[in-house]
């Protein structure tokens, strides 16, 4: 068993005050206080050094940010003891490979006999999350929280998940009950997580605090130079990016974090040198470098030369192809067709793409899964665009089968998508919405959503969409094919689109 | 540098209506549910009292409850919890919300969905749950 030495205080007590004079419930308080004890969640193995392997690995990869070493070194913990429900459960939420992380959560589910209660109840958490059992899933994940609420693991699975799920709320309630203020790796984590909220403040002083625990790292400026970017403080970001960059020269991240965050200031001609620099500079692993000459390709849609784009994009296609990487070959004909203004092409781009993707060469069957549910929600759009309401209607039907099926959040939302948009362009606003927000990370979801609203009259919720959209900082290929246009709509009107000024113009 | 997609705009909201475990409602209609959060209707079928529990309705957090529950703007929600203070506790946190309503038979709260813990029982609307498509208390 493992005793962790941080030490807090858990005190439980109900304080009754007056909110205004109606009856009030106090929260209850946790002050950390020193030499009290303080529940920690133990790590079950029958070898000592499998248990400090994982607390190792734990370490490397919350605080230091060495996800691969960190996965190397789960794996011989489980190998030292593959009875470490818990070692299994970690390998399954760190893994970079989605099928080491089914087969992982397999076995720590089938070992987690070997486990506590509490380590049970974490292994199932994750189990009933993967098996769509949401709320056995959350009633779960609470009550190990409420076990211990000041454990630093818990914590960062907790507040993890619930980032993932995009419960921004919740796991900054979490965090700022635990009391926790030493852990780099959480308060990375956090920062990211106020940026979600738009609490760019929080945000900020959570990077303040990194950068002082860590300053001759590169990993807190980069953070905090993304963060900044956010916020749409784009020559503070470059600062930092360039900060980082000077620590470690190799942090190649940051380098194409200086070109991303040209591309969204509009300077696309410095964006393309930077980006340049980045690929003559550094040997990227194959999918960082399909990342990077997209974000590279989508400079061109920015500046509106989609001849330029397409050329671009269409290198990259090829790049793929020679690779026999399907999944990025996929992605990159259905991000020519959402360039496309010709439906005919779009939709030749469209075939393409699935062609791609049924070919299913090096990539896991989950990613072709989404890539499908992604090019299928394009296209119809495309379907829509044409007014060929049969088209969009038998592909939504064939994307509702393949979500329903597949049991995969990314299908699901881009289902919901699709969904949203053909139920909008038969004026079915109250339905559209219901699908549109289970979408709202999605750009193109967010300016119907918006809409929508607008169209039922729910302005508060079209103001706080609006302003959602309005201020998207995200080098994606969505957001240029959405926000700059959205953006112009609000302040020339003259400029828009139907849609874009049904819901632009309200502001 | 961050280790995967990072989200751009929070979910749509859920609230999960929550009572005792003692209590042998499972499911309400949405007209049902709306009667009790307007204190148009106090008293479970058995007969025992209904206590309200919530946050603030007028604060930022609760404004699709107070749309769809209360029909109410900020202001009115306020002055009507100060008129209805023998059967509506305003909580701070969902944590005090899940508290009350464990211990207190008669209770019903609502809660973000993703504060629920296994000490209260979910109360369907219309017969759905939470994560059900089309479920009454979802959206922004």
């Amino acid at each position: 068993m493992i005793y962790k030495t941080s030490i807090f205080k858990i005190a439980v007590s109900v304080i009754c005050v007056s909110l205004f004079s109606a009856a009030t419930i106090a929260e209850e308080t946790a002050s950390p206080a020193t030499n009290a004890p303080v529940a920690v969640f133990t790590l079950t193995t029958k070898s000592p050094e499998a248990r400090r392997l994982v607390e190792e690995a734990l370490d490397l990869y919350l605080d230091k940010v060495e996800q691969e070493q960190a996965n190397e070194i789960l794996r011989k913990a489980v190998q030292v003891d593959p009875d470490f429900a818990m070692g299994h459960e970690f390998l399954a939420q760190i893994s970079l490979d989605s099928a080491e992380q089914v087969s992982e959560q397999g076995k720590a589910f089938a070992t987690k006999n070997h486990a506590t209660n509490s380590e049970q109840l974490v292994i199932e958490w994750y189990q009933d999350a993967g098996d769509h059992k949401l709320i056995s899933a959350i009633t779960k994940m609470n009550d190990v929280v409420n076990q211990y609420p000041h454990d630093k693991w818990v914590v960062w699975m907790t507040t993890w998940w619930l980032f993932n799920q995009s419960q921004f709320e919740r796991a900054s309630a979490i965090y700022e009950h635990s009391g926790i203020t030493d852990s780099p790796g959480l308060i990375n984590n956090m920062g990211y997580n106020y940026a979600a909220m738009r609490q760019f403040d929080k945000a900020f002083a959570m990077m303040d605090k990194y950068v002082a625990l860590l300053p001759n790292d590169s990993n807190p400026q980069d953070s905090y130079a993304e963060i900044l970017r956010m916020a749409g403080r784009f020559n503070q970001s470059i600062e930092h990016y360039r900060a980082s960059l000077v620590i470690n020269p190799e942090f190649y991240s940051s380098q194409f974090g200086i070109a991303d965050t040209y591309s969204l200031m509009g300077d696309q001609v410095q964006a393309r040198k930077e980006y340049e620099i980045g690929f003559k500079k550094f040997t990227l692993p194959e999918l960082q470098q399909i990342l990077w000459k997209t974000r590279e390709a989508t400079t061109y849609v920015r500046e509106g030369d989609y001849e330029g784009a397409e050329h671009a994009f269409q290198s990259i296609a090829d790049y793929a192809h020679t690779r026999h990487n399907s999944q990025a070959e996929a992605d990159t004909y259905r991000q020519m067709a959402m360039c496309e203004q010709n439906p005919k092409q779009a939709l030749a781009y469209l075939d393409k793409a699935e062609a791609a993707a049924q070919e299913g060469n090096n990539a896991l069957k989950i990613a072709l899964t989404q890539e499908l549910a992604q090019i299928l929600r394009a296209r119809v759009e495309v379907a829509l665009k044409m007014g060929n309401k049969q088209m969009a209607n038998s592909t939504l039907a064939r994307l509702d089968n393949m979500a329903e099926s597949s049991n995969d959040r990314l299908s699901e939302l881009a289902y919901h998508g699709a969904a949203g948009e053909v139920l909008f362009s038969e004026r079915n606003y109250d339905q559209a919405i219901s699908h549109l927000e289970e979408d709202n990370n999605n750009p193109f979801s967010l300016k119907l959503l918006a809409s929508a609203y607008q169209k039922i009259g729910y302005s508060a919720g079209a103001k706080r969409t609006n302003e959602t959209l309005t201020n998207l900082n995200d080098p994606t290929l969505e957001q240029a094919l959405v926000v700059p246009a959205f953006r112009k709509c609000s302040d020339t009107p003259s400029s828009c689109t139907t849609n874009t000024k049904s819901a632009a113009l309200k502001r | 540098m961050w280790v995967a997609i990072v989200p751009c705009a929070a979910q749509a909201k859920q609230f999960a209506i929550v009572a005792d475990k003692a209590n042998s409602v499972s499911n309400l209609t949405a007209s049902e549910l709306v009667k009790i959060f307007t204190a148009h209707k106090q008293n479970w079928p058995d007969g025992k009292a209904i206590t309200i529990v919530m946050r603030d309705p007028s604060s930022a957090d609760m404004q699709l409850v107070l749309r769809k529950l209360m029909n109410m703007t900020a202001e009115q929600a306020h002055a009507f919890v100060l008129a209805h203070r023998d059967v509506i506790m305003v909580a701070d946190t969902d944590d005090a919300v899940l508290r009350f309503v464990s211990t207190s038979p008669g209770a019903i709260g609502v809660v973000d969905l993703y504060s629920l813990t296994q000490d209260v029982s979910v109360v369907k609307i219309d017969g759905k749950l939470p994560v059900e498509q089309g479920y009454f208390l979802r959206g922004n």
